[in-house]
């Protein structure tokens, strides 16, 4: 049992899913058809690869509250680059721009909370501000359209199969080469215990730098999905997502003092997250009461594997 | 082959070292000895690159060389072995040991091969470890004897060409001391060059060819082994301080029993049965975990047990550790890091933690300070002031206040699991003046030790476990050398 919940963090998550699905299936019987399954895909996809990379900062002993600002940063970033009538080479260029401002952004929080040795939780609030001014400087009010070409791939099935999922799979695929390199081991060592990690010979301070550059990597290819969905540009658009990234990554088992998780759960974790606003929105609660059941659902879910695990304890 | 001449380091106003000198050539066992802050530690954190000297020089193979991290030293082919494991709690032995030089294929870590090499290392110490020693075991279910040879073989996997053992035995058993031995014999004639730290005086005869001893963070002796003995390494290493050797105090008035404790069983204990009268030093001994240090905690209230347990008369039953504490029960933990202090606040909030609540609302800080003092004194604690942070004191200075949080509260029982561990020759002895002074007092103390001279110096009785019982029960002439380790087997002399 313990070495399946030690391979298997997400274990809990995955029996949660399996609930809510069924409560889904009930409340929406089309719940399965293509259309319901891909158009949530396509809402929850955005905050997917954002947890990805707050999963991978927090795997490694820190936090970062910078992320959903770096996605409203990057949105305005594209919608100011991206028009209408772009076409390919300029969209090229545009996704080169956001990649560099992604890791930029990462770099400038890496920079700051390892090799400054600042507190990860002060430093990416205070840098959330940076990046949410530099968004409305650049986008002071929402607009913006992205060229038809975009949207519709997003919305697209090629081979039937909708594209988020194509989106998901390589996510998996690179976390899980990550995950098997060395530095997916220096990911965990420095997570657990960053002393012992240092003592061994680890470079920390520049690995820490690159968990941060991760992160910001992923928040830009996470506002290239939010902007595709929406089409256009806010400068507030992704500021929410931040905590729902966090909230993701731990109900998908990833311990938020470090060392222990990974990106799958995290993922598991979006798509939980969205199903408990599905049921909300479908079990016909009051709108003025969403927030709050809304709320001691996740709570309640928050709680679970910590109730399990004392259960265990005692047993 | 490796030396470091005129070593200094300051922390701020603190000199760690002021000259420290080492050498050790090709194939060379040299002993590192000094009482607890004379700079030892931090000289042989010096040659691994951990901390970085304020002045001096290090060279390897005549040529100068400087580290600035612990990948720089590995590198050159400086490994050590750490007294505080730097393993990680959830990772695997394997993974553990290549941390760092992983073995890959294609970027992607080659798992068995790590296995199957980690495996080999293994072998080294086949015989003594137990079947749940595998490559694939995880960190935190290993025993700290275990994690210690894990961490030996983490320094062995780099095949270093100098190898720092730094109080790398103290866990230990002694089957697996022996099996160290041969090994870094065999090392030896490798042409490895190795560098042990340790303070257990009959080891440091078996194994060193010299001796280099620091006192007060000066090199003051470097000498060969055969042409010195115990006494004279022992006075270099505390100056002209003689070395008082073990005292039994006369037992203080038996009156009934304090602690009884019958029939307590747990996971790990089975039967326990015994008694502990007023001013008594009861031993604990056997091999290392043997249920010891659980029995310990299960009268502190810290772990489960069932069983009856009377304390001062009345049938008690702790579920928590503040319960036992309220009865006037200490626990001084073994792993002081860990479980003893606060290691970032002060002296003084490290003494009081048991017994802020005498000092009034709101606190009366200046009794607490001469309170503080007056127990720093008696322990004769070597600090700064009392404000410094516990994270500044030397290990036996640090393991000092532990003990010294709970004679503030003037304990009826005090539990000591292992209180010795790492502690140098000096500071022993002080400790040692420091039980029978509460003895004297009236404490009775329940000493568990994995120094068996220590436990035959002190003790009027030592209880031996073994598997969770109680093995045997020495006492007056049966209480020798030769009975306490053939009831830690599990054996009876006639």
């Amino acid at each position: 049992m313990k070495k399946i919940l030690r391979t298997n963090p997400y274990l809990f998550a995955l029996l949660l899913l399996l609930v809510l699905v069924t409560i889904n299936f009930i409340l929406q019987p089309n719940f399965f058809s293509l259309r319901v399954l891909s158009g949530n895909l396509r809402v929850w996809l955005p905050l997917m690869l954002l947890a990805a990379g707050q999963t991978i900062v927090i795997i490694g002993g820190g936090i970062d509250l910078s992320v959903g600002t770096m996605v409203s940063l990057i949105n305005a970033v594209l919608v100011t680059l991206v028009l209408p009538e772009t076409g390919p080479s300029g969209m090229f260029f545009a996704l080169l721009i956001s990649l560099v401002v992604g890791s930029a952004a990462g770099m400038l929080n890496g920079f700051f909370v390892s090799l400054l040795r600042l507190q990860p939780i002060v430093t990416t609030y205070a840098t959330s501000f940076v990046f949410s001014g530099l968004a409305l400087l650049i986008l002071p009010r929402p607009g913006g359209q992205l060229p038809r070409v975009l949207t519709s791939l997003y919305r697209s099935s090629p081979l039937g199969i909708p594209f988020p999922i194509f989106v998901i799979i390589t996510i998996i695929l690179m976390w899980l080469l990550l995950k098997g390199s060395g530095f997916g081991q220096y990911l965990y060592a420095i997570g657990s215990n960053a002393d012992a990690a240092y003592t061994t010979g680890l470079a920390v301070s520049r690995l820490r730098f690159s968990f941060y550059t991760l992160s910001g990597l992923c928040s830009a290819l996470a506002a290239w999905m939010l902007t595709m969905s929406m089409g256009s540009g806010n400068p507030r658009s992704g500021d929410a997502m931040t905590l729902d990234s966090i909230v993701a990554v731990v109900l998908g088992g990833t311990r938020l003092s470090g060392g222990q998780g990974g990106v799958v759960g995290s993922i598991l974790g979006v798509v939980i997250l969205g199903m408990i606003r599905n049921i909300i929105s479908f079990a016909s609660v009051p709108t003025w009461y969403q927030t709050l059941f809304n709320a001691i659902i996740i709570v309640l879910a928050l709680a679970g594997p910590g109730v399990v695990r004392l259960f265990r304890r005692q047993a | 082959m490796l030396s470091a001449k005129n070593m200094v380091k300051h922390y701020g106003a603190v000199q760690a070292l002021i000259e420290g000198n080492l050498e050790v050539s090709k194939g060379e066992v040299v002993a590192l000895l000094g009482a607890n802050g004379s700079g030892k530690s931090t000289l042989s954190k010096i040659i691994t690159g951990v901390i970085s000297p304020t002045q001096g020089t290090l060279t390897l193979d005549n040529r100068l060389i400087s580290f600035t991290s612990p990948k720089a030293a590995k590198k050159q082919g400086i490994a050590a072995v750490y007294q505080e494991l730097s393993l990680i709690p959830d990772m695997t032995v394997a993974e553990n040991i290549f941390l760092g030089h992983e073995k890959s294929n294609l970027g992607q870590v080659a798992s068995r091969q790590m296995n199957q090499e980690a495996r080999a290392l293994l072998n080294f110490f086949q015989n003594c470890l137990s079947e749940r020693v595998q490559p694939d075991t995880v960190i935190s279910e290993l025993a700290p004897s275990e994690k210690q040879i894990v961490e030996i073989l983490k320094a062995l996997s780099l095949n270093p060409r100098v190898l720092i053992l730094d109080e790398a035995t103290a866990s230990l058993d002694s089957q697996q001391v022996d099996r160290l031995f041969e090994l870094v014999k065999k090392w030896k004639t490798e042409n490895m060059a190795i560098i042990f730290v340790s303070h257990r005086m009959d080891e440091i005869f078996r194994l060193a060819d010299r001796a280099v001893i620091l006192r007060n963070g000066k090199t003051v002796g470097n000498i060969k082994i055969q042409d010195t003995n115990e006494n004279e390494l022992v006075k270099m290493m505390i100056g002209d301080v003689a070395s008082p050797h073990q005292i039994k105090t006369p037992m203080s008035g038996r009156g009934d029993a304090r602690l009884k404790v019958i029939r307590l069983n747990s996971k790990t204990l089975k039967d326990i049965s015994f008694e502990v009268q007023a001013g008594e030093l009861l031993g604990l001994g056997g091999l290392h975990g043997q249920g010891q240090g659980d029995l310990l905690l299960a009268l502190f209230g810290a772990q489960n047990a069932s069983g009856k347990i009377h304390f001062l008369g009345q049938e008690v039953s702790f579920k928590n550790p503040h319960q036992a504490m309220k009865h006037g029960i200490g626990y001084v933990p073994g792993d002081r890091g860990k479980e003893g202090l606060l290691m970032i606040r002060s002296i003084l909030e490290n003494l009081h933690l048991p017994s802020w609540g005498n000092f009034g609302f709101p606190i009366s800080m200046s009794r607490a300070y001469a309170d503080a003092n007056g127990v720093a004194q008696k322990l004769s604690l070597k600090m700064a002031s009392l404000d410094a942070p516990v994270s500044s004191l030397s290990g036996g200075n640090a393991q000092k206040v532990v003990i010294g949080k709970w004679l503030m509260g003037e304990p009826k029982l005090l539990l000591l699991n292992d209180p010795t561990k790492g502690v140098d020759v000096g500071s022993k002895a002080e400790f040692y003046g420091l039980l029978e002074q509460l003895q004297n007092a009236g404490t009775s103390i329940i000493f568990y030790s994995s120094d068996d001279e220590e436990l035959l110096g002190l003790c009027h009785r030592v209880l031996v476990l073994q598997d969770g019982r109680i093995s045997a029960e020495l006492s007056a002439d049966k209480l020798t050398r030769a009975e306490l380790v053939a009831a830690s087997m599990g054996l009876t002399t006639a």
